[in-house]
């Protein structure tokens, strides 16, 4: 899980940008070769407009692991597996032939890649890329970058369970022993960074300037130029020796202001959209458009309200609960969701829903509803919850604890978001008006994005904190949000000082259960628990809207963090 | 004058080391270029530590703007939050927005002084009404409003009407043109709608100057005097009337200009051109920000341009207008 904010960052998952938990088929690898649908011709170039810039151009670095340079390097930096559209992932066959769990204890994986596999300098792509990406990733002080400095890697997560990385046949096999199981192995060696550049030039720095190293690639295309701010431009890799890409340019063009996007997609100069946030405005400024097809769905970032406990009164269960229950979602649903869907299509309007389970999201196949009812709107039911706790309903309207600093006053409570996001406050207005109305006193503080990340949350100098999770098909990044906040140095992300032993141990199953079956119902077991807890109330999915020419085809959209360009090397002109 | 000019430099020198130390402690103060790290869950606390080193974020404030001002007296404008140096990254940026400054100003300078004349020459004429109604109108409208207009109105047409993109909303060039030729005619297709919109804003003030000085200088009792002499109408218009009506508006046009170059920050924006005013930008809402060197940069440049230009729009005022006199 990454924090969301705007614009789109990736957290943790950009490490796992393009890998996934394989639901069918625990540790073989099925096939590859993404889906093509249609004809299409070889030749043509594709413009695709990113709302930002790239920081730099090692998507493992803290600093560069931004959403826009993971779909910039989907089809450079080769990756083990691929996230399909439905959150689910399929091997690159391509890069590697196979990937097996050879052993349980301890955890044993084995890599076979594809013989024929080079980076686009001749160098072969081996054993020695996979040890480099896992010392850079791990976190372990002894490994360390150019100039003995310590590396700055997006994410450990996996790479730090680690225990040792060997190649063998010739550097071709690699295999990966891990010093405690991690169910998520399939995470790990996605976007991989070129260990013989980075070995010379730097993890940190040697890519944080467009030059000779960030050209290397070892996937279908390569990049063949970057105007900063304005375009990147990728072309098909020679070496490259898997399937080659239909089209002979991808153009990658930095618009910052989503406005823009509509005279230059009827101009003809951009031909693919994913505005960071779909509005109703920007979706009707492009359904005239001719020959241009658009398309809005649910996707993995969703909106949340956490209850911090070490407030006497969200300490208390009942007051959480009728919190829930007087939360009418179905109608924030309708207010600021459901417009947006209605823009695109009406007959879309059904996709958009509530969103009952915060670990698993609808697109994906163990999505269940593990609520039972806590969070189905009952004012009345809410109103009694409190009532139980001992409060009194004043004249006001309000109810009156009987304990407290709001002792015989107006209960009161605040919520803060980011300031300026118009979706974070239409949620507050709607909630303070659905709290009004069950007796509960709502003040609205928000702050700027690196206060309310860098200093409340962490602090948790809040009563109610509204924010967006971002999902991936791991579920392991789930645990330092949701395990007990004692345990500093695992749940730094429990801000909520949640505490409860049932999901910390069900947690520690899930982490080392390496069967996805199993591994799928012990998420929704946490989840039904942290409903039981009411630890946070999830309320639904940001919709994820994408447009594209009708000329190119194998256009797939895919709300993961691979991004739309996941199976570029499929697009193509009609034939 | 060369006293005055050496007085004034040094009071602009003065002006910049007491505005960069204020702008450098309120830009460091307005935000933690870490707090993007410290958000994300999987950034170990050893990352973030590390990060804070590599960024000079440990050492006191005070320190941070020495080192950044003695850098940049010997030509170094340090790194960027990404790794970065700031330096190289600077004159490409300006050079971008001189692309779109240059020739904008050119023709609004041009247009404005010529419709400045035209109307107070034949004032109250329909003409005058006309211009005068038009100055208003894109005076008041604001610049964004401007380059959408031209955007969905003219660009959108022409290119749906010829079924090729002609005109473009977006960019400074295609990337992949190559040949000088085909660069050169790229770029103006891209440079057309941005020069165009910074023309319509900037022309309109420009031509209410120039028509209300011209006015002043036709009333003046000289002008009445040449015409009595017997002169020509065109020769007391061009030589004795407008380069006194210049003047004014030759200062303005001189202030104007350095704040334009200062990066044209919404017309950028809009067109997506990197220039100047993306580079203030992006160095105050970037993922690691405030990128205090980026953004120092930019406001040191910015700053002392005005400082610049408002000196050579008093320089001018002494040469075009002998009367005046620096002591």
């Amino acid at each position: 899980m990454g924090r969301s904010r705007h614009p789109r960052y990736l957290g943790w998952t950009a490490a796992a940008a393009v890998g996934a938990l394989v639901l069918a088929a625990c540790s073989t690898a099925s096939s590859s070769k993404s889906t093509t649908t249609g004809g299409v011709k070889n030749g043509g170039s594709i413009t695709y407009a990113l709302d930002e810039d790239v920081p730099g151009f090692n998507i493992n670095m803290a600093n560069d692991a931004a959403f826009v340079l993971a779909e910039i390097l989907d089809q450079v930096w080769p990756s083990v597996f691929i996230t399909q559209p439905n959150a689910t992932v399929k091997l690159n066959t391509a890069f590697v032939s196979s990937a097996k769990v050879t052993s349980t204890s301890p955890q044993t994986v084995v890599y076979q890649i594809n013989p024929k596999a080079v980076w686009s300098d001749g160098t072969p792509i081996n054993a020695a890329d996979f040890i480099y990406n896992w010392q850079a990733q791990s976190g372990n002080p002894k490994y360390k970058d150019v100039g003995g400095k310590t590396f700055l890697p997006a994410s450990t997560s996996g790479y730090n369970q680690i225990k040792t990385v060997t190649g063998s046949n010739n550097g071709k096999t690699v295999t990966v022993v891990f010093a405690k199981p991690f169910a998520d192995w399939e995470s790990l060696f996605g976007e991989m960074i070129p260990a013989h550049i980075a070995q010379k030039a730097g993890f940190n720095n040697g890519f944080q300037t467009f030059g000779p190293s960030v050209q290397v690639s070892g996937g279908p295309f390569e990049i063949q130029s970057y105007t900063k701010g304005e375009d990147l431009v990728e072309v098909p890799n020679p070496k490259y020796w898997g399937p080659k890409p239909h089209l002979s340019k991808v153009v990658f063009r930095f618009i910052l202001d989503d406005n823009q996007d509509a005279p230059a997609i009827s101009s003809g100069e951009v031909n693919i959209v994913n505005p960071v946030i779909a509005s109703v405005g920007y979706a009707d400024s492009i359904k005239a458009i001719s020959n241009f097809t658009a398309e809005v769905s649910p996707g993995l970032e969703f909106q949340h309200i956490d209850f911090n406990e070490s407030n006497p009164y969200l300490a208390k269960l009942n007051v959480r609960e009728a919190i829930a229950l007087g939360t009418n979602r179905s109608q924030m649903i309708q207010r600021i969701v459901a417009p947006i869907f209605s823009a695109v299509s009406p007959a879309s309007v059904s996709k958009a829903e509530v969103l009952n389970n915060r670990i698993w999201m609808p697109i994906q196949p163990p999505y269940q509803d593990t609520s039972s009812g806590a969070a189905t709107f009952n004012p009345t039911k809410a109103k009694q919850l409190l009532a139980a706790t001992g409060m009194k309903m004043g004249s006001d309207g309000y109810f009156h604890p009987n304990f407290g600093k709001d002792k015989g006053k107006d209960l009161t409570l605040s919520i803060s978001t980011t300031s300026g996001v118009p979706v974070r406050q239409q949620i507050e207005e709607l909630f303070q008006a659905d709290m009004k109305a069950i007796g509960i006193k709502i003040n609205i503080q928000n702050y700027d994005a690196s206060t309310l990340f860098g200093t409340v949350g962490p602090k948790s100098e809040f009563d109610m904190i509204q924010f967006a999770w971002v999902g991936s098909p791991f579920e392991s990044g789930n645990q330092s949000i949701y395990c007990s906040y004692t345990n500093k140095a695992v749940c730094g992300e429990n801000w909520d000082h949640y505490a409860d032993p049932k999901v910390d141990s069900l947690f520690n199953q899930a982490l080392t259960t390496l069967n996805p079956t199993q591994d799928a119902a012990l998420y929704n077991q946490i989840d039904a628990q942290l409903w039981k807890d009411m630890a946070t109330l999830p309320l639904f999915e940001n919709p994820v809207y994408y447009g594209w020419s009708t000329k190119y085809g194998n256009v797939i959209p895919n709300a993961t963090n691979a991004g739309i360009p996941w199976n570029a090397q499929d697009w193509g002109l009609k034939a | 004058m060369g006293t005055y000019i050496l007085r004034r430099i040094a009071a602009g020198i003065l002006v910049l080391a007491i505005g960069t130390f204020f702008l450098y402690l309120l830009v460091s103060l307005s935000g933690n270029p870490l707090a993007n790290l410290m958000a994300n869950p999987h950034i170990s606390p050893a990352t973030v530590r590390a990060a804070r080193i590599e960024l000079h974020l440990n050492e006191p404030l005070l320190q941070r703007y020495w080192t950044w001002i003695t850098g940049v007296l010997q030509g170094n404008f340090g790194i960027s939050t990404t790794g970065q140096s700031v330096g190289p990254q600077i004159w490409p940026r300006m050079w971008v927005t001189l692309q779109m400054v240059i020739p904008a100003v050119v023709i609004a300078a041009i247009l404005g002084i010529g419709l400045g004349v035209v109307t107070a020459v034949r004032q109250y004429s329909i003409t005058d009404h006309v211009s005068t109604g038009f100055a208003y109108l894109f005076f008041a409208t604001p610049v964004f409003v401007i380059a959408i207009l031209l955007k969905d109105f003219l660009a959108v047409k022409v290119d749906n009407a010829t079924g090729h993109t002609i005109l473009y909303t977006i960019g400074q060039n295609n990337p992949g043109t190559t040949g000088a030729w085909s660069i050169f005619v790229d770029s103006l297709a891209h440079d057309v709608l941005p020069v165009m919109t910074l023309v319509l804003i900037t022309y309109a003030s420009w031509s209410r100057y120039q028509r209300s000085s011209m006015l002043d200088v036709l009333n003046a009792d000289y002008v009445r005097l040449a015409r009595a002499k017997g002169l020509s109408r065109r020769r007391v218009l061009y030589v004795h009337a407008l380069r006194n009506a210049l003047i004014p508006v030759t200062t303005v046009i001189a202030l104007d200009f350095a704040g334009i170059l200062g990066g044209a920050v919404i017309t950028e924006i809009v067109f997506g051109w990197e220039g100047m005013g993306r580079f203030l930008f992006t160095g105050l809402t970037g993922p690691v920000s405030p990128d205090v060197n980026v953004v120092m940069s930019a406001l040191l440049i910015e700053a002392i341009l005005v400082i610049a230009f408002n000196i050579i729009a008093d320089v001018l005022y002494g040469v075009l207008d002998p009367r005046i006199r620096y002591a």
